[in-house]
């Protein structure tokens, strides 16, 4: 049933893709794609361990710029440089997840949010890996097997694969010994202690796998868009993805999906409203909160609870 | 030589002391309502930034006289406030944990406000400069400083040595550091929580109110400061401790100091690094903040 | 949303179908798809912009329709801005794109445009890399910002020849392109670079920094900061006791000038456009008492490269041009002059335009009104820096 529930998720925007031959609607449907995956590893930290990591956006932002460094620069194939961009995120994951150690729920998101505007600072003083505020202008497609860029439509099944493979992944993950383990952290720290459990360890791991997803989708947003600069990785995108999943449902499969998927083409779509979509936003954050505080998925898992 | 070199030294006095004690300010008006009420306002700057913004389109654009231009400032956003509070923040307070609920909700009228001022005063200008009160400068001998940025000083200092003694000496302001240090106890005793709560909602957005005025008088302000202001007044709050006022202002004197230090030796960038390291560093150090209960 | 794109594509399936049919009807206005910063970090410029080019839109359409403009919101962000460039090329169809007014916007849509072969005017954005050697599709009215460097030393050289300088800047590309420029150009005309100062984007106090500033004893000093913290710098280089006369801003937009405060009468900057040019065309003076009607304060080089777009287009349609290839070949052969002042307009290879800056010196001050006066004028070729190595 859930797979089935996730299956439909993913499949909206390939439907975008398939069933409409738009090419505006499905480079949107890309994007809403880029963003369940970093979503979906989003939740891996704040649904699964209850950290709030609002350095998220940075962390893609490092494997962005590394991957698009790799295959610009020293001319890698795209397919190399994303694993090795990603494990750079993992490796920056590991060090922020240092604070967790010290720093509680509220506390620790804020600390993020300090080392966020770090970052975004970094990233505009350091111009020779990232061109400053000038952005790196056309970033290539991700090549084929043919050695060309992937045209659309199909660039848009790879990230969905993408997708489905962070999902599975996760899935698995939270059925196995680690993700119970990981589930009794969130719920009570200090029982998990007296259980005997690493919780520092444990929480490290879950930030390596997170970070290195965010590394995933950070190589294939600057690669997909064609264009790498500071602004697209700045604290307010990581503010953006966490309300994707607080919106869609914390701690669900389908929920960060879900939330993704409403949230993130929005922009897109509005480009004649200017200003309005800002105020949609916000009205949409503030009412989903007030009416459905478990998120839109929780609230309807709430409701089958019942009945 | 000697002379120039007083000149850095002067600067960065007066720099530290502007600087930290606006920022101070603005901290302490958050720092009071989280403190009371576990509501991490993250529209704070954006409350800032209207602040200021109406400040400047009544004083400024429309060249009201300051009587007229700072209570109706304050009379519009205190409003607002009081609606907001009536409407959707009164439904969160049963909950034990609603901080986090409270970032959300707080966050998308951030972005509401955010929008309406980029529909607004995105279309009038990309600065908005306050046309000084007063014209000149004071000269502390070889230091010319502008009277504006003194006045600024002058007044944000009293609002901060006003909110601390209404905090020890006034019955109701009692009454919210009873509840700041322990609500169970301060219900026990016959306070009412609920009416606290509206009371250091609308207390601490009047003080966010006066630092967005304050510093539109020493500084200038655009659209984006609102999202800076935000970042820095929440770590001068949660270093200080919340519902600490003299912490936000020890710390917010940190802040504006480390910057203006770091200046002298290195590039502005390297100073904004130094002050994110120090926040950072202070709440490894002690996570629930310098001054905490 | 549905309802919103349900008739865009019947519009979409009919336009295919026309397309298979009869050639489209002559006088079709051109469609401008124009790609623009209305919300977001630079919302004011991209609006400033809309105004002029909507002023012109409404005057050359006076007689029936010539021209067309699409606008849609970048919100000052690079990928949304190349997502707005396809909407602008998939779904509206446009001939051109024109619209960005800030670096990595339009960049951004350099990047979409090139790969998509759709033409570009940029009507104000500065930065080099947009004309770099083999761009096919973009073509730029604004010199490259490298190049306000070079005029900034050339000026300062007629000032005093051996003249110490500071700079003071805020960290965003077109002042590190203006800053390449300058440092280019210093150090071959024998003027030393006493201070370097980079703000970060965030900055909104200069307290220390103008006083060490100061202390290094500059004869002058080139002031760019970002948004508000503009007007601070220009103030606290006051307060601590710069001369006007020794203040140099690379560019000055209207509202800009506006908040530098009376205190800064006398400094100098450079433009492209300013109403008090005695050289203006009957229609630039036309274009500046039509503008203050609609926004009540005089049109700045922004507002008047938007405008003059819109007339070169309309030149164009005149002479015939129409649809994408009509219009690539028509910008790569035009030799005009800007309506309002007279300047030259012809694009190189690359589409870059012959360089050019007006150096004032501002006299006059008042609530939605400022006077200045011509103290320079310089022309050059591109050739004459190396820009798109100075600047990537």
């Amino acid at each position: 049933m859930r797979i089935l529930v996730i299956a439909m998720v993913i499949a909206t925007p390939l439907v975008a893709i398939f069933g409409l031959r738009n090419d505006f609607l499905v480079f949107i449907a890309g994007i809403a794609l880029i963003h369940m995956l970093w979503a979906s590893g989003l939740n891996l930290l704040y649904g699964f361990t209850g950290l709030i990591p609002l350095t998220y956006a940075g962390i893609a932002g490092i494997s962005a710029y590394m991957t698009v460094h790799l295959v610009m620069r020293l001319g890698l194939s795209f397919w190399l440089a994303l694993p090795i961009g990603s494990a750079a995120a993992a490796l920056v994951g590991l060090l922020l997840s240092l604070p967790a150690i010290r720093l509680r729920g509220f506390y620790f998101a804020l600390s993020g949010m300090v080392i966020q505007s770090a970052f975004t600072i970094a990233f505009v003083y350091f111009p020779a890996y990232t061109n400053g505020d000038t952005g790196i202008a056309s970033v290539p497609r991700p090549t084929g097997f043919d050695g060309g860029a992937i045209p659309s439509p199909y660039m848009e099944c790879v990230l969905a694969l993408f997708v489905i493979a962070a999902v599975a992944g996760i899935g698995l993950t939270m059925r196995s010994r680690f993700g119970r383990t990981l589930i009794t952290i969130r719920e009570d720290e200090d029982l998990a202690r007296a259980l005997g459990i690493n919780v520092t360890l444990n929480r490290t791991a879950a930030f390596i796998i997170s970070s290195f997803i965010a590394g995933l989708g950070g190589g294939l947003y600057a690669h997909y868009i064609g264009f790498a600069s500071p602004r697209a990785f700045d604290v307010l995108i990581s503010l953006n993805l966490w309300l994707m999943v607080a919106m869609g449902g914390r701690g669900t499969l389908v929920g960060p999906l879900l939330g993704a998927l409403l949230l993130a083409p929005l922009p897109y779509l509005l480009v004649q409203y200017t200003w309005v979509k800002d105020v949609i936003y916000g009205v949409a954050i503030v009412l989903v909160t007030l009416f459905l505080p478990q998120g839109i998925y929780g609230f309807v898992l709430k409701r089958k609870a019942r009945t | 030589m000697l002379e120039e070199n007083l000149l850095v030294v002067f600067s960065v006095i007066t720099s530290g002391l502007l600087v930290g004690t606006i920022f101070s300010v603005v901290a302490a008006g958050l720092s009071l309502i989280h403190g009371t009420i576990l509501l991490p306002q993250a529209a704070n700057g954006q409350v800032f930034l209207g602040a200021g913004l109406l400040f400047w389109l009544f004083g400024t654009e429309w060249e009201w006289p300051l009587w007229l231009a700072v209570p109706t400032t304050f009379l519009i956003i205190g409003f607002l406030a009081f609606a907001c509070e009536a409407t959707i923040l009164k439904r969160f307070y049963p909950l034990e944990d609603r901080n986090i609920s409270y970032l959300i909700i707080t966050l998308g009228i951030a972005q509401i406000l955010s929008g309406i001022y980029t529909g607004t005063f995105g279309r009038i200008s990309d600065t908005f400069q306050v046309t000084a009160p007063v014209n000149g400068f004071a000269i502390i001998e070889p230091v010319p400083i502008a009277y504006t940025r003194l006045i600024a000083f002058v007044l944000a200092g009293s609002v901060l040595g006003g909110l601390v003694a209404f905090l020890r000496l006034h019955r109701i302001g009692r009454a919210l550091r009873a509840v700041f240090q322990n609500r169970e106890a301060a219900r026990l005793r016959g306070i009412d929580t609920l009416k606290i709560y509206r009371f250091a909602f609308l207390l601490g957005t009047a003080i966010t109110t006066a630092g967005g005025i304050l510093f539109a008088l020493a500084f200038a302000l655009d659209l984006t400061v609102g999202w800076t202001i935000s970042l820095i007044t929440f770590s001068i709050m949660i270093v200080g401790g919340p519902g600490s006022v003299v912490g936000a202002l020890v710390v917010g004197l940190v802040f504006g100091f480390t910057q203006a230090i770091v200046s002298v030796f290195a590039d502005p960038t390297v100073a904004t690094f130094a002050y994110l390291l120090a926040m950072l560093a202070m709440l490894f150090i002690r996570p629930s903040g310098l001054f905490a209960k | 949303m549905l309802g919103r794109f349900l008739p865009k594509l019947s519009v979409l399936v009919c336009a295919m179908a026309a397309m298979a049919g009869p050639a489209l009807a002559a006088d079709q206005p051109l469609k401008v798809g124009w790609n623009s910063e209305l919300s977001g970090v630079w919302t004011f410029f991209g609006n400033a912009c809309l105004d002029g080019a909507r002023l012109a839109e409404t005057e050359v359409n006076a007689k029936g329709k010539k021209i067309d403009l699409i606008v849609q919101d970048n919100q000052s962000n690079p990928a949304q801005a190349a997502a707005v460039a396809r909407s602008l090329d998939t779904q509206e169809k446009v001939d051109l794109l024109s619209g960005p007014t800030n670096a990595d916007v339009s960049l951004a849509v350099y990047g979409y445009a090139e790969d998509a072969k759709l033409p570009v005017l940029m009507p104000v954005a500065a930065f080099p890399q947009l004309t770099k050697p083999g761009t096919k599709q973009v073509f730029r009215m604004e010199p490259d910002a490298v190049g306000w460097g070079y005029a900034a030393v050339k000026f300062i050289k007629t000032m005093k020849s051996d003249a110490k300088i500071g700079v003071m800047m805020s960290d965003f590309a077109v002042n590190r392109a203006i800053l390449a420029g300058l440092k280019y150009q210093a150090e071959r005309d024998g003027i030393a670079i006493v201070a370097e100062m980079l703000f970060p984007q965030s900055a909104s106090d200069a307290t220390v920094q103008t006083a060490q500033m100061k202390a290094k004893k500059p004869d002058f000093v080139i002031l760019a900061g970002g948004g508000a913290f503009d007007a601070t710098l220009t103030r606290q280089m006051l307060d601590v006791g710069f001369k006007p006369e020794q203040l140099y801003h690379p560019y000055g937009s209207t509202k800009q000038i506006m908040t530098w405060g009376e205190r800064s009468i006398g400094s100098y900057f450079g433009t492209f456009f300013d109403h008090n040019l005695p050289n203006l065309t009957e229609q630039g003076k036309a274009f500046v008492e039509n503008f203050r009607k609609v926004k009540n304060y005089p049109p700045g080089y922004t507002e008047n490269y938007c405008y003059s777009t819109v007339y070169l287009l309309n030149e164009l349609v005149d002479k015939g041009a129409k649809g994408r290839d009509g219009i690539r070949a028509a910008l790569r052969e035009v030799n005009t002059k800007e309506v309002t002042t007279g300047v030259p307009i012809r694009f190189d290879q690359n589409g870059a335009r012959i360089e050019y800056m007006y150096l004032m010196q501002l006299k006059s001050l008042s609530k939605d009104d400022f006077k200045t006066e011509k103290v320079n004028y310089m022309e050059w070729s591109p050739e004459v820096l190396p820009v798109y190595d100075l600047v990537r």
